[in-house]
């Protein structure tokens, strides 16, 4: 062909899903088009034109506005717009306005014609007539290929893994005879049960530190030395739930049941097996540091964990569950290490994690939020003890590159380290007087989870602040007010939604932008129908139905958000490989124009979300 | 200028020169594109036939060089329509010097498959019958389609022609400061009025941009000029 429409072959070539059709159909493609030229500030169709055409911006921009002049979106170099094509309405059935925003020079070619000519290449036929939620679901479907893929442990149920079935006794045997059947076995460890309940749990080291060193009467019951109490995981989950879970707990064996029977036991030999070097691998390694300075060396290892998982197409859920899973095992071993210092607590208390990794999505490289839960038994006698264990584990925690928290959000603070009167108070003050201090602190603080410690202390304040939140309609009102304050960008990578200064000049804020407004939908989701759950996917699939969030919107908004979470794990990555500080900036250089076409759907789907918000109250 | 008095525009206006013309040229591609008619010199410019053209060749010197290829594109409407581009190499005698090869990228071997020029030229005419012919900076298109005429006909037609570059030099000369003739080129003009850059040097690629540059000129003062006001 010759070699001027060659030029104008390959920028076709490189738009979306244009990329997908063969050079012969592109040529024929190219012979269609017409070169319209449109000033600044005028209306689409050029010339008042009425056919049916598609146009692909050459140069210049556009904005799709509402007959009431709200902005729509943005369109630069190398869009499709099909507003005089396909459709003109917008999601909410809003007629879209087309105008330029610079001189503009336009590709324009007849529909029906195209149509045609694409006509044998099903994708291509698809790509226009799909919404852009459809869009974008699909893109997660590949996305989860991909991990399943990569990574069998992610998508692999646990029924896949377990043992079956496993060795109980009942609860009068006794340590003998319990120690004795191990031994025929070769079973490390023994489940109690009467009739198929699990009762507790008991293992070599059990018999070892419990009985052998205590000198017990091995003809004890062995009830005496087994663990009760003991975490068992659904056989529902996949295989890596059980991972995330026994590295939390840092437990080697995990029952698996089914509604509350007994089915089998996994352990995490049989998960290590299937993946190399994991979250286990290090949070073994942390709960044997002896000093904070060799927690600090073993924290150097996060970046590289998550580069590795990124690469290896795991999801960004995953990931976070992950790095919080670790952070969690720091700050663990790092309460443990300050409790040998300090003597035992005085009285009982938890130690809670905020924010991101409580909803167990946190990247490398995150702020600290932390906060302490104690006893109403709390004298003033034993305030310094917690003083002292607040800030050798912050101090200790900012060592392992956890900065801190610059909102002061921290154990440390006194404010942040009280009772659990003190912080149900708390909590009551904020749902009842929501100023937008109040506010703030309920996006913290209505994320929290313990990571140490009678975990009953938070949940029972938990339950009657949830109790509070389903019934206080004037304060979910005030919470989602604020939530709606950030808004995902409207103009997609033209200059002025970019940020203009700074080092982080012309990028994207992916948290801002994206990733926070979605983690506050779901929060008010999650408040406004007493869902106890605080990670964000967990929030809107347990919200998903309810009259708050319909299924379908809760399914867009899962894929809005694992995509964001993608690109910005992707992104970070890259970051942490270049040994640069990862952060949210994306610059739109860095993603392909599929990417950005995902991109502009995801946005979509959270602002249409946020609009059903604003207008319920 | 004497085009703009009526009787001077009958006189030596194109159409009375091109009535004059048909009457002398002889049978063929010249004949046959004379025997249409001009658009009307009061047309609006999105009524105005128009055919960019661009010629690639050996030299500056219409008589000493030669004509290496053509491309053109119909342009209409407000529209460039691709679908009518059309590049032709032509052949001719003699070889290539090695800097001409660098800048046109047409080889010897390309050039041997070309078409003859009076094949060339007579698809050009077909073209061009009844329409103006846009190119920028004149000259080079204007002497050389004038001697190729010569040599295959025995004489020039009379061709209507725009120039993008003498739009944009009155246009300059208008506003009555100094300004560096480099401020003409095709691909500065261009990039002035937000036009990708393109790919120059070869024939049509340089039709199409003159005729993207051509709509950006006249769209921007959101009117619809007549013909004349265009015209060389």
């Amino acid at each position: 062909m010759d070699s001027a429409l060659t030029e104008i072959s390959e920028f076709l070539q490189a738009i979306p899903p244009m990329g997908l059709l063969p050079p012969s159909t592109i040529e024929k493609i190219v012979k269609e088009i017409s070169i319209c030229y449109v000033r600044r500030g005028l209306a689409l169709p050029p010339q008042g034109s009425v056919a049916k055409n598609l146009y692909i911006l050459r140069k210049g921009a556009l904005s799709y506005v509402t007959e009431n002049n709200e902005l729509i979106g943005k369109y630069g170099e190398g869009d499709i717009c099909t507003v005089f094509c396909i459709g003109n309405q917008d999601d909410n059935g809003n007629t879209i306005k087309v105008t330029t925003d610079e001189d503009t020079l336009l590709y324009s070619i007849n529909y029906e014609k195209f149509e045609e000519l694409v006509a044998k290449f099903p994708d291509v036929v698809a790509f226009f007539q799909q919404t852009a939620e459809q869009r974008l679901s699909k893109k997660m479907l590949q996305v989860n290929e991909e991990a399943i893929l990569n990574s069998s442990l992610l998508n692999s149920s646990i029924a896949n893994f377990y043992h079956s079935p496993v060795v109980t006794v009942t609860p009068d045997t006794s340590i003998q005879q319990a120690a004795i059947l191990m031994t025929e076995r070769g079973f490390s460890c023994l489940v109690i049960a009467n009739k198929d309940i699990p009762l507790g749990i008991v293992t070599d080291k059990d018999i070892r530190r419990r009985c052998v060193a205590q000198a017990l009467d091995i003809q004890q019951p062995v009830t005496t030395i087994m663990t009760d109490n003991m975490t068992t995981i659904d056989i529902k989950n996949t295989a890596y739930d059980a991972l995330m879970m026994m590295t939390q707990k840092h437990i080697h064996h995990l029952p698996v049941t089914a509604n509350n029977q007994l089915k089998g036991m996994v352990t995490v030999t049989d998960l290590m097996n299937n993946e190399g070097q994991n979250a286990v691998n290090i949070t073994s390694v942390i709960h044997k540091a002896k000093s904070v300075s060799e927690l600090a060396e073993i924290s150097k290892m996060i970046p590289k964990l998550q580069i590795r998982m990124a690469k290896l197409g795991t999801t960004a859920d995953h990931v976070g569950k992950s790095i919080s899973a670790i952070t969690m095992a720091f700050t663990i071993r790092l309460i443990t290490m300050a409790e040998k210092l300090l003597g035992p607590a005085p009285v009982p208390y938890a130690w809670l994690a905020a924010g991101s990794q409580a909803r167990q999505e946190q990247f490398a490289h995150s702020d600290q939020d932390n906060a302490i839960i104690i006893s109403n038994d709390l004298q003033p006698q034993h305030q310094p003890w917690f003083k002292d264990l607040a800030t050798f584990v912050s101090d200790g925690l900012a060592a392992c590159g956890f900065i801190y928290c610059p909102g002061e959000v921290m154990a440390t603070n006194e404010k942040w380290c009280q009772t659990q009167e003190k912080w149900a108070q708390y909590f009551a003050h904020w749902i009842n007087h929501p100023d937008p201090k109040s506010l703030m602190h309920c996006s913290i603080f209505f994320d929290l989870t313990t990571v140490h410690g009678d975990s009953r202390l938070l949940n029972t304040v938990r339950e009657k602040m949830l109790k509070t939140t389903q019934r206080s309609t004037l304060f979910i009102a005030h919470l989602s007010r604020n939530a709606l304050q950030l808004r995902p960008p409207l103009g997609f990578f033209r200059d002025f939604v970019l940020i203009q200064d700074g080092e982080n000049k012309a990028t994207l804020d992916l948290k801002h932008n994206g990733i926070a407004p979605i983690v506050d939908l779901a929060r008010i989701y999650a408040l406004s129908e007493g869902v106890a759950s605080v990670n964000t996917i967990e929030r809107l699939q347990q919200a998903a139905g309810t009259p708050s969030l319909t299924k379908a919107s809760a399914a867009n908004l899962i894929d809005a958000y694992e995509f964001l979470s993608m690109l910005r794990m992707e992104h970070q990555a890259n970051k942490l490989q270049l040994s640069q500080k990862p952060n949210n900036y994306l610059s739109p250089k860095e993603i392909s124009k599929l990417e950005r076409e995902h991109l502009k759907d995801a946005f979509k789907v959270i602002k249409t979300m946020q609009d059903n918000r604003q207008s319920t109250f | 200028m004497l085009n703009n008095h009526p009787l001077a525009s009958w006189l030596i206006g194109y159409e009375a020169q091109r009535k004059r013309m048909l009457k002398k040229a002889p049978k063929g591609p010249l004949y046959n594109f004379l025997s249409v008619p001009f658009p009307q010199l009061f047309t609006p410019f999105d009524q105005v036939p128009i055919l960019a053209v661009d010629f690639e060749t050996t030299g500056l010197d219409a008589i000493q060089d030669k004509l290496l290829s053509v491309g053109c594109v119909d342009l209409i409407d407000n529209q460039i329509k691709l679908g009518s581009s059309y590049h032709q190499i032509i052949s001719s005698r003699g070889r290539l010097t090695p800097d001409n090869v660098s800048i046109h990228q047409i080889t010897d071997d390309q050039k041997d498959q070309g078409q003859s020029l009076a094949q060339v030229i007579e698809q050009l005419l077909q073209r061009l019958a009844g329409k103006v012919m846009l190119v920028h900076f004149a000259r080079i298109e204007r002497q050389f389609l004038r001697q190729a005429c010569i040599e295959l006909y025995g004489m020039a037609p009379v061709i209507p022609m725009i120039d993008t570059l003498m739009v944009a030099k009155r246009r300059l000369d208008k506003k009555d400061v100094a300004y560096d003739p480099s401020e003409l080129r095709l691909s500065t003009l261009r990039t002035k009025y937000n036009l990708p850059d393109h790919y120059a040097h070869n024939a049509l690629n340089d039709a199409i941009a003159t005729a993207e540059l051509l709509l950006a000129q006249t769209n921007e003062c959101h009117e619809n000029p007549a013909l004349e006001k265009l015209l060389l």
